[in-house]
């Protein structure tokens, strides 16, 4: 089943000239119980489209769908998403005890024992109240609430940030093991690939508002690969292909990363004329592929 | 269970080289269940999807097979298969590799040989008598 379905779909703030652009024209299919990855800068747009999704905001242009309807303004939509980020909101009378009470009566599938557990697990003072509490601490509530909820679809917006690294850790940990035992469609965001790579299932990587990368990200390490060597023979084994990235080291030589399509034989042909092969980390490929023209090199060389 | 993230392989791959191993060292004898993928998932820490594509690797190359409803289990021909497929590999990838790096570097065929020979005596005894085989084959 297809939980989230976009067409087209754009979001401007403002007025149309001189406003700005958050998406442009993304399409795209989310299925049923995956973990998705929305990756991207800063400023991509990760958090409007997941606002977009909750219902939260109205689309300007284009068509989004969850759950087969709108999701502005829709009950059916509302009842069956939760959206995490570290500035959800809550009565402000509450302590995280009455808000977990709360949560229990709000969610059909919340396990309030699990959430009791995690909060224990985490130390958090369930007497305190959420608006007292540290950025990090916060951040860690607003996890137990979206693990615990098990809504049929989950959107983590930068989930760990001001979590501490250990604690990091033992969130997705916590994530994947409920996720094993309660199935669900779960889109977590982040600008750091590597840190939520493994507990994904696919990846979408936006820029500027736009899709770059939609794929398995079992596919990710295979999606490029690095050649280094003398310019000459690495720009012949590179010709009419799209050059991902460039960087020019030591006299003559090049290095080039461009997408992976070759057969083992012409590779191990070019090895024999010096052209390394090189791996390429599924962090940096997200950069090269959002990447401004030219590197922070490009900078300094003009003064 | 640690699984290299920095690698060239994949996660996947990583994880039916680990099963692969697990075989070899008889952990998993012929017709054994193989852990699931949720088991998979658990362990390494990572997605189902990821652990259910490192076991239909191995069901691809016939070393597991599927019995419907109940999950995956060991081919009972599966380290002959396992053992094959290495060698195989070692053959044409590293073998080939070292041939044509030593071709680079001016080795001879003859001091290749005699190099591999010295290493080979470095290693432990139990390799002696592959040495001796291969030094009946050397003065052929």
């Amino acid at each position: 089943m297809i939980v989230v379905e976009a067409k087209k779909l754009g979001k401007n703030y403002g007025r149309v000239k001189g406003g700005v652009q958050a998406i442009r024209g993304l399409s795209f299919i989310m299925e049923e119980n995956k973990i998705i990855g929305l990756i991207g800068r800063n400023g991509a747009g990760k958090t409007t489209l997941l606002k977009m999704i909750a219902g939260y905001l109205r689309p300007t242009g284009g068509m989004l769908r969850v759950f087969e309807r709108e999701p502005f303004n829709d009950l059916t939509v509302s009842a069956k998403t939760l959206f995490v980020d570290d500035s959800m909101t809550f009565p402000l009378s509450f302590t995280l005890a009455d808000i977990l009470r709360e949560a229990a009566r709000f969610f059909p599938g919340f396990d309030a024992k699990l959430a009791e557990a995690l909060a224990e697990y985490f130390s958090l003072n369930l007497k305190k109240s959420h608006h007292h509490l540290s950025k990090g601490t916060k951040s860690t509530f607003n996890a137990i609430i979206g693990i615990a909820s098990h809504c049929p679809l989950t959107l983590f917006d930068e989930p760990t940030s001001g979590m501490d690294s250990s604690v990091r850790k033992d969130f997705y940990r916590a994530l994947l093991k409920d996720y094993i035992q309660h199935p669900r469609t779960i889109i977590l965001s982040s600008h750091l690939l590597s840190e939520v790579e493994e507990l994904l299932e696919d990846i979408l990587l936006i820029h500027a508002g736009a899709e770059c990368l939609h794929l398995p990200v079992a596919d990710l390490k295979e999606y490029a690969i690095g050649l280094r060597g003398p310019a000459r023979n690495v720009g012949e084994l590179a010709q009419g292909r799209e050059i991902l990235h460039r960087e020019e080291f030591g006299q003559g030589n090049i290095y080039l990363v461009v997408k992976k399509n070759f057969s083992p034989e012409r590779l191990e042909e070019a090895r024999t004329r010096g052209v390394e092969t090189v791996p390429i980390a599924t962090d940096d490929l997200c950069n090269y592929l959002t990447g401004s023209k030219g590197g922070i090199d490009d900078v300094f060389r003009r003064n | 269970m640690i699984l290299n993230p920095a690698s060239m392989k994949p996660i996947y791959v990583q994880i039916s080289e680990w099963l692969e191993a697990e075989i070899l060292n008889g952990h998993l004898p012929g017709d054994e269940r193989v852990y699931s993928q949720y088991q998979l998932a658990e362990m390494f820490n990572v997605n189902p999807a990821t652990a259910a594509k490192g076991l239909n690797l191995l069901a691809d190359e016939e070393i597991v097979y599927k019995q419907r409803g109940l999950g995956m289990y060991v081919a009972p021909e599966a380290q002959d298969r396992i053992l094959a497929k290495r060698k195989e590999r070692f053959v044409n990838g590293l073998l080939r590799e070292v041939v044509s790096e030593a071709g680079r570097l001016g080795i001879g065929k003859e001091e290749l040989i005699s190099l591999i020979r010295e290493i080979a005596r470095e290693g432990s005894g139990e390799r002696t008598r592959e040495e001796e085989r291969g030094k009946e084959k050397g003065t052929e």
